[in-house]
């Protein structure tokens, strides 16, 4: 899936809990349907967490990669709740 | 040394479970307001109901003997609230706080530090005679002396009252399973079965080897800390007690279980976030001695023993987490 090119990137990588999830959401909330959010985050309980609540949401995981570390690479298409 | 090297066994399998876990009591509270998301919560459940089966066991058995809290209506009400404000802003509750330190999270490493400077000025500082004065002013205690429970208040004993909640709840959850089809699924990492049930034998493990000790109650969190820094301030005198080697012992099961998972990374927030998780663990350290346990110490290991100051303090730190979790994040995202 790393070909899809994101529409933005966020990164929210040493921000503490629940900053990590709360950052992806309030973005994904601004952003247009079919758009790509590309989150690069570090916290491992976020990484577990959000699939959930971009479900929830409506929005699609099109794929969550380990970088090095604990360091993640999502990445998201909006589902449009602007 | 001798007995109180097990608390540092228990450690190691604890903070262990807890990164692998995620386990943390604060994300728990805070998430099933903030983004309707109860799976840490079913986790909480889940290790109340197995500690509730094997502390009756032991109970029963002889191989334990419960030992509720007291009931200090005043003082588990305010230290409790004021402890549940505290770890939102410290961003983790006593537990989650302390395994992070092992994963290197340096706002995890404030947080510890203010509880512990927050804990201990509570415990031997300035702050004691407010905490004896509050505690003695509102205790309420049985007809013996004894610390008020809910089985002592319906007239059972320790086990009836267990076994009776147990199948309520196991009925209960069966009928409600069933109905909305409850659905378990697992993306990444352990589901909230499997971290509920180990971190509930942890529980049931920490019970009698932390007796064995001297200690005659299951886990605990800040009084380890207070223990540690006892330590550093006074190291001929003091010597490590049962707790303070338990939290050695999360620290580097954390650590341990963040390397295996190639998680381990120092993440540092920025500068004013270190004094918001450091400002967190001061007031969680201070609710914490005041109301006389954390959310380990009465939540974790008080509430399955049906001590009433427990219950009420468990009340008190959620009312306090959801407080806090309301102004910090469910308000400014209203003004968006």
């Amino acid at each position: 899936m790393t070909d899809v090119t994101p529409t933005k990137t966020l990164d929210v990588c040493g921000k503490i809990c629940p900053y990590p999830d709360m950052n992806t959401m309030t973005t994904l909330k601004k952003m247009e349907k079919g758009e790509i959010l590309e989150v690069l985050l570090d916290y491992p309980l976020s990484v577990e967490r959000m699939p959930r609540n971009l479900k929830k949401q409506g929005h699609k995981l099109l794929s969550t990669e380990q970088l090095d570390g604990p360091n993640h690479r999502m990445l998201i298409e909006a589902y449009g709740l602007k | 040394m001798g007995a109180v090297v097990t608390g540092l066994f228990v450690g190691l399998i604890f903070g262990f479970i807890l990164q692998r876990g995620r386990f943390c009591m604060n994300s728990a509270f805070r998430d099933a307001i903030l983004m309707k998301d109860n799976v840490l919560l079913k986790t909480v459940f889940v290790a109340l109901l197995v500690e509730l089966i094997g502390f009756s066991i032991m109970d029963m058995t002889g191989a334990i003997a419960i030992n509720p809290k007291p009931f200090w209506w005043g003082a588990n009400l305010l230290g409790s609230f004021i402890f549940g404000i505290g770890m939102v802003l410290a961003g983790g509750c006593a537990s989650g706080i302390t395994y992070r330190v092992g994963e290197g999270m340096v706002g995890s490493i404030t947080a510890v530090l203010g509880l512990s400077l927050g804990g201990y000025i509570t415990a031997a500082g300035f702050l004691k005679p407010f905490k004896a004065n509050l505690q003695a002013a509102t205790t309420i205690s049985g007809a013996d002396g004894s610390a008020l429970t809910l089985h002592g208040i319906l007239g059972m004993d320790y086990t009836t009252l267990a076994l009776i909640i147990l199948l309520v709840v196991l009925a209960a959850w069966y009928f409600i399973a069933r109905k909305n089809g409850e659905e378990y699924e697992v993306d990444k990492g352990w589901g909230w079965v499997t971290t509920g049930t180990l971190v509930g034998f942890v529980g049931i493990l920490a019970f009698p080897l932390s007796a064995a000790a001297g200690r005659n109650y299951p886990l605990g969190i800040t009084a380890g800390w207070i223990n540690i820094v006892k330590k550093i301030l006074n190291p001929a005198e003091v010597s490590l007690d049962w707790l303070g080697m338990l939290i050695i012992g999360i620290v580097l099961g954390g650590f341990v279980a963040a390397l295996i998972a190639k998680e381990f990374k120092f993440r540092v927030p920025k500068p004013l976030v270190l004094v918001q998780t450091f400002a967190g663990g001061l007031l969680m350290g201070f609710g914490a001695v005041t109301s006389g346990g954390c959310n380990i110490g009465h939540l974790l290991s008080g509430v399955p023993q049906f001590s009433l100051g427990s219950i009420l303090a468990g009340i008190s730190i959620v009312l306090g987490a959801w407080a806090a979790s309301y102004v910090m994040f469910v308000l400014p995202q209203k003004n968006d």
